[in-house]
């Protein structure tokens, strides 16, 4: 289990708008490459993180201006990823409990909403979403490092 | 922020179409893929294909899109083959569960 104590954090803010996504993956990367990540774990991160940040660009504001903060607590073997916003509401806690893969669905069937909370789930260790009626929408995200052996 | 991090390329031999999809398919470029590839994912006279091997990230919105390409396609009974996924990729095709209706084209 990591120490909390030995946490460190960095926080990132981005405008809620598309084009800033990326800087989220960007600095995912060079934080995980760093830990020690193996480079498909740091891709499944990459699309976890992009699906919390593209929820919240999408549904949490109503108005132009809002704000996106993305902590990173590093631990020791394990990252931890917070997106959080403070927008009008948003029903994620609801979408969670949708199914989002199609391995049964006939392809006329399909529906695309709900699929980035099931990769977020499928992605990581961990996942956690907590939705605050007008004050926002905070996902907790985990995971940790496996070693590279394991995969060959 | 306008420096594009997702591009297409086109060639066509015939009837046969290629898109050729390049970089990151987020959700920055996700309305003008869409746009991009309507009249072509709604055009029955050719055989389409994409060409993912340069495609070095997708998530639920570039994969929505594929998604809408695949049915339109299927609902004409026009011919669509997706090829060359790269392995991150494919794993999320894998995930989600959208594989079968690629490999039935």
């Amino acid at each position: 289990m990591a120490d909390v104590n030995l946490q460190q954090q960095v926080r990132l803010s981005i405008p809620a708008q598309a084009e800033y996504v990326d800087l989220v993956r960007l600095t995912l990367y060079g934080i995980a490459h760093q830990m020690g990540f193996s480079f498909e774990d740091i891709e499944d991160m990459k699309v976890a993180v992009s699906e919390a940040c593209n929820n919240a660009v999408l549904y949490a504001y109503k108005r132009d201006g809002g704000i996106v903060d993305i902590v990173f607590n590093v631990g020791d073997q394990e990252l931890e990823l917070v997106i959080r916003d403070e927008g009008e509401s948003f029903d994620a806690e609801e979408k969670t409990q949708e199914p989002g893969a199609w391995h049964d669905t006939p392809l006329e069937d399909v529906e695309t909403g709900g699929l980035g909370f099931y990769l977020m789930q499928a992605l990581m260790d961990d996942l956690e979403v907590n939705s605050m009626e007008g004050r926002g929408t905070e996902v907790r995200m985990k995971k940790s490092i496996t070693f590279s052996e394991e995969h060959q | 922020m306008n420096g594009k991090k997702f591009n297409v390329e086109t060639t066509q031999e015939g009837n046969q179409l290629t898109v050729f999809l390049q970089g990151e398919l987020d959700l920055a470029a996700a309305s003008e893929f869409r746009s991009f590839m309507e009249p072509l994912a709604n055009d029955g006279e050719v055989s389409l294909i994409l060409d993912l091997s340069k495609l070095t990230y997708i998530d639920s919105t570039g994969i929505g899109i594929l998604i809408s390409i695949l049915k339109a396609r299927s609902e004409m009974n026009a011919p669509l083959q997706v090829v060359h996924i790269p392995a991150q990729v494919q794993k999320l095709f894998d995930m989600i569960g959208i594989s079968k209706f690629l490999a039935s084209n």
